[in-house]
């Protein structure tokens, strides 16, 4: 048994401001009795610094949501509201609750664990609209994150055999494909270009901490990261291979953009590569409403791993940009039918970004298809950028953030990331799934809101409807 | 119909102010004549003695927009004009997509009168989470029902295996969830005890041991057995007229149960035989359980060493609940308690809350059928919990095929819980309902929490009566499996 994947947090606070849920207001009418100071638990509320008598303006980073102050106040002089800053923040996918637990998960390292029931709707869309399955009795032990068993994450890129072939003496025949191992099925994406050296060199090292890959330009890879080339996936033209023989000879993995010459071009492609070194090669084809028809004639040219790119909010790129575009969900199930239909989808490796906010979309990801997810904003957000949806996507970095250390840095997208890890163990534990490899298209395991939704309900009342007429 | 042991008695909150809905403005314009304090019959606007200028309006006594119609609302009568009533942006920081700020409130004052809200102004039989319980209706029959309401029978019996252990009754078809000490306060577990047994019916102990104050409610306590066997003792097994299995639970279905260390205090790990101040984690699933003839070995010893107990058997939602059910009876359960993803908790993830196994909607129909079809319907109790807020969604849940509830947060909310959701960790709850925090576990006492949760008993028994006389039924067991009393506002049109 390979030996057990461990990610170090370590509590990183960064001094930076960032959005909070609440806002109190102290009105006029307050008496300075000081009662809120005794009643509230998680002192929002103290006495002046320098003027002891009065009371000082509400701390309300720290609060809460308990309501004794409000209730509590002699003279009803408090006042709540929701803080416009976290209104704003984010939009329709990235809603502004996710910005403050990926703040708190890059703090701590933990999985986020509230008391009281789930809070939200119902059911949604994209990833929204599933539930991941469990397993109630019969079914190996485990003790997830806090036990003994061994629940393993790690996942294969590269391309791989249908089947194996021996000759009459039962001598393998086959030449197994190279493949490339790593602990979590979790590689960062392309980060956006006006990254500070520090957050750059940081994101860099995290990826090589974590032993994972980090997909970069090959032009941005200065000298400083060069020494980390094992963990980054250089991004490269399919024109410039020469020009980068260098990056692609110590490269484990390099990736280029799909352009429609490559569905026939693949093999020359690999060929080319293959004079250098052994890279394995990914190829990133946008999310459009084509996709599963491209993915499929790469696989059949011999595409080893295939990226497939939505946009940032999971959505298919160039749609029409009507409801009807797809969303993660559906993509991923698109794209590995139809490979499950022409029987390829075991030889691929499909790798999923866009939109890959929370780690529930790890595991979801790869229940619909998927062997792997790429991720970006996360990792920002985890440094306190903001983003916002509307009326155009906009990132916004803290004031002050390039001159934070780069260990700082560096030690926050790995609590990121052990907290993600952690939390996939639970939903694995759950189902009782010991190798996130067999999670992939996994359905039998998910359920679909859909699906479900139509079987009891559908069934109890349009069954009704039509009996009547 | 309620118990003769039953009392209803006014208890108020036990805060100065409670959450307003309304925010009354009195501008620059106002003379302070008084006037709005003469005519506001609720008390929003006072002056105090020896004051020449009004005091700032009480925003939570304002009954809003509503008054406009009475001939003594404040923004008409001011001569003035300077009072204005809008919605107070506060009321949006309280609740959430499945408590609304309304159904929080409705329960308070459920709580507080022992009655439904009078006020129209507020939702508080549906949440706005846009599936399941929030899509169902109610389709009432026209014309007037014939039945007297003293006739109807809100009873149901949990033993329906006829094997010659006691036929338990309760008197209404809801029972307290399973909450440990540890978990929740003792005048919290205590008082929920304490109503059980004014209401005939029963509350758990959760899995954290059997603190002696229970002792004279031992008739209506539930015991739970759950994987980490904290506090199961022979004598806490033998003491009690139901024992219940848990297997998993809807919130964190598949991960066991946490006690964080901060909340495991002397007197917790006493009860628990666990060390002070560890994080206890139960694990899952029980390591002795990997099939039905060893869950049938556990039911056995339950029934070995009490032989008069009845067994229930709790399980969470996943695809195949419907089977894990008809197991379980198979294996001697007299009551399913299925616990559907979306029910609360002391301390879950928030991965699994939202994401592990299916909505407790779904499964009750899935297994009500699955075990008609087996021809085991009639012999089993089918209970329902995770997600049943309000009397409506007990009514829709027994209509969908459960015999009847297990409630836990609206039980909290009576408690005036907020669902702050920060029941977890450090010393608990602010507001001193699930915390062993030696000064927060004192802010309110058992008789106050006794009487508000009966008070809220009161008020669905009343609702459910109502319902079961506009359906022209004399007892709530004609309810169960009724779908043709539902419609799905997606479905049905």
């Amino acid at each position: 048994m390979p030996k057990k994947y461990h990610i170090h947090p370590k509590v990183m606070p960064l001094n930076l401001d960032y959005v909070y849920k609440f806002r109190i207001e102290r009105g006029e009418n307050c008496i300075n009795c000081g009662r809120c100071t005794k009643v509230c638990i998680y002192e929002a509320h103290k006495r002046g610094k320098g003027d002891p008598r009065k009371m000082a303006d509400p701390n309300t980073v720290v609060c809460r949501n308990c309501f004794r102050c409000i209730q509590e106040c002699p003279r009803g002089a408090l006042e709540k509201s929701l803080d416009k800053d976290f209104l704003n923040i984010g939009g329709s996918y990235w809603k502004s609750d996710i910005f403050i637990t990926l703040w708190k998960q890059a703090e701590d390292g933990k999985v986020p664990v509230t008391g009281a029931g789930y809070r939200g709707p119902f059911t949604g869309p994209g990833f929204d609209s599933m539930w991941t399955d469990m397993s109630e009795i019969v079914r190996p032990t485990r003790d997830g994150i806090h036990g003994r068993e061994y629940i393993s994450t790690s996942v294969e890129l590269g391309r791989k055999l249908n089947h194996l072939t021996f000759d009459e003496c039962g001598k393998l025949l086959s030449k197994i494909h190279d493949t490339v191992d790593i602990p979590i099925p979790i590689i960062f994406d392309i980060p956006p270009e006006n990254l500070s050296p520090n957050v750059k060199l940081a994101q860099v090292r995290a990826a090589a901490e974590l032993n994972t890959f980090i997909v970069l330009p090959a032009t941005e890879i200065a000298a400083d990261i060069k020494k980390y080339i094992k963990n980054i996936i250089p991004l490269i033209s399919a024109k410039e291979i020469d020009q980068h023989q260098g990056l692609i000879k110590s490269a484990r993995i390099v990736a280029f953009e799909y352009a429609e010459e490559m569905l026939s071009a693949f093999p020359a492609l690999k060929e080319k590569i293959k004079k250098i070194s052994n890279a394995l090669t990914i190829i990133r084809v946008p999310a459009t409403k084509s996709v599963e028809t491209i993915v499929s004639q790469l696989a059949h040219n011999g595409a080893e791993i295939i990226h497939v790119v939505a946009d940032y909010r999971g959505m298919e790129v160039n749609g029409s940009g009507n409801e009807n575009n797809r969303l993660g969900k559906d993509i991923i199930r698109a794209v590995h039918l139809k490979l499950v239909e022409e029987r390829i989808r075991d030889e691929v490796t499909i790798i999923f970004s866009g939109g890959i906010a929370m780690a529930e979309h790890v595991p979801k990801s790869m229940l619909c298809g998927a062997d792997l997810t790429a991720i970006d904003l996360p990792l920002l957000i985890a440094l306190g950028v903001r983003l916002y949806e509307s009326p155009e996507k906009i990132i916004v970095f803290p004031e002050g953030l390039e001159n934070i250390p780069v260990r700082t840095v560096r030690q926050r997208m790995i609590n990121l990331m052990s907290a993600w890890h952690s939390q996939l163990l639970e939903v694995m534990g759950a189902m009782g799934i010991r190798e996130a490899r067999r999670l992939r298209g996994e359905t039998g395991r998910a359920i679909f809101f859909e699906e479900i939704d139509n079987e009891t309900f559908g069934k109890i009342f349009k069954k009704r409807e039509s009996a009547n007429v | 119909m309620k118990p003769s042991t039953v009392k209803i008695k006014r208890m108020p909150s036990r805060f100065k102010h409670q959450v307003p809905k309304y925010k009354v403005t009195r501008s620059a314009a106002c003379i302070n004549c008084g006037t709005c304090a003469k005519s506001c019959i609720y008390g929003v606007h006072e002056r105090l003695e020896g004051h020449n200028k009004m005091s700032v309006p009480i925003d939570y006594k304002c009954i809003g927009f509503e008054c406009e119609n009475n001939d003594f609302y404040c923004v008409k009568k001011c001569p003035r004009g300077a009072l204005s009533i809008s919605l107070n942006p506060m009321y949006e920081t309280l609740g959430d997509y499945r408590w609304t700020a309304d159904m929080i409130t409705g329960t308070w004052i459920m709580a507080e009168t022992g009655y439904p809200p009078e006020r129209t102004d507020l939702e508080y039989n549906t949440g706005n989470s846009g599936g399941g319980f929030d899509k169902l209706r109610l389709k009432f029959p026209k014309g007037h029902s014939k039945i007297d309401k003293f006739e109807i029978s809100t009873e149901i019996p949990l033993n329906r295996r006829n094997d010659g252990r006691a036929n338990i009754v309760i008197s209404t078809p809801v029972y307290g969830g399973g909450m440990s000490f540890g978990s929740v306060s003792l005048p919290t577990m205590v008082s929920k005890a304490h109503n059980a047994t004014l209401w005939n019916t029963f509350t758990c102990t959760g899995e954290g041991g059997y603190p002696d104050l229970l002792l004279p409610y031992s008739d209506h306590v539930i015991t739970q057995v759950a994987t980490g066997l904290f506090g199961v003792r022979e004598e806490t097994i033998q003491r009690v007229k139901i024992v219940e299995f848990k297997y998993a639970q809807g919130a964190k279905p598949g991960l066991g149960g946490h006690l964080l260390g901060e909340k495991n205090t002397e007197s917790v790990a006493k009860m628990r035989e666990a060390v002070k101040g560890t994080s206890l984690f139960s694990p899952f699933p029980f390591h002795s359980v990997y099939s039905i003839e060893d869950h049938k070995k556990h039911i056995d010893w339950i029934k070995e060493i009490n032989p008069n107990a009845l067994v229930s058997v709790k399980v969470s939602t996943p695809n195949d609940v419907d089977m894990v059910a008809v197991g379980s009876y198979y294996a001697g359960a007299h009551i399913i308690h299925i616990d559907g993803g979306y029910g609360g908790t002391g301390a879950a993830p928030d991965i699994a809350k939202k994401n592990i196994a299916m909505p407790i909607e779904y499964a009750i129909a899935k297994v009500h059928n699955f075990l008609k079809d087996e021809g085991a319907r009639d012999a089993v109790t089918l209970i329902a919990s995770g997600g049943i807020r309000t009397a409506h969604d007990l009514v829709k849940a027994i209509c969908l095929g459960a015999d009847g509830a297990v409630i836990g947060t609206a039980e909290m909310v009576s408690l005036e819980c907020v669902r702050c959701g920060n029941c977890e960790s450090g010393r608990g709850c602010a507001r001193g309902i699930a915390s062993t925090d030696s000064e927060l576990a004192d802010l309110f006492n058992e008789e106050w929490a006794t009487q508000r949760l009966t008070n809220m008993y009161h008020a669905w028994n009343v609702q459910l009566v109502e319902i079961l006389q506009k359906f022209g039924m004399r007892s709530v067991r004609e309810l169960v499996g009724r779908t043709d009393l539902l419609e799905h506002i997606d479905y049905s049109k």
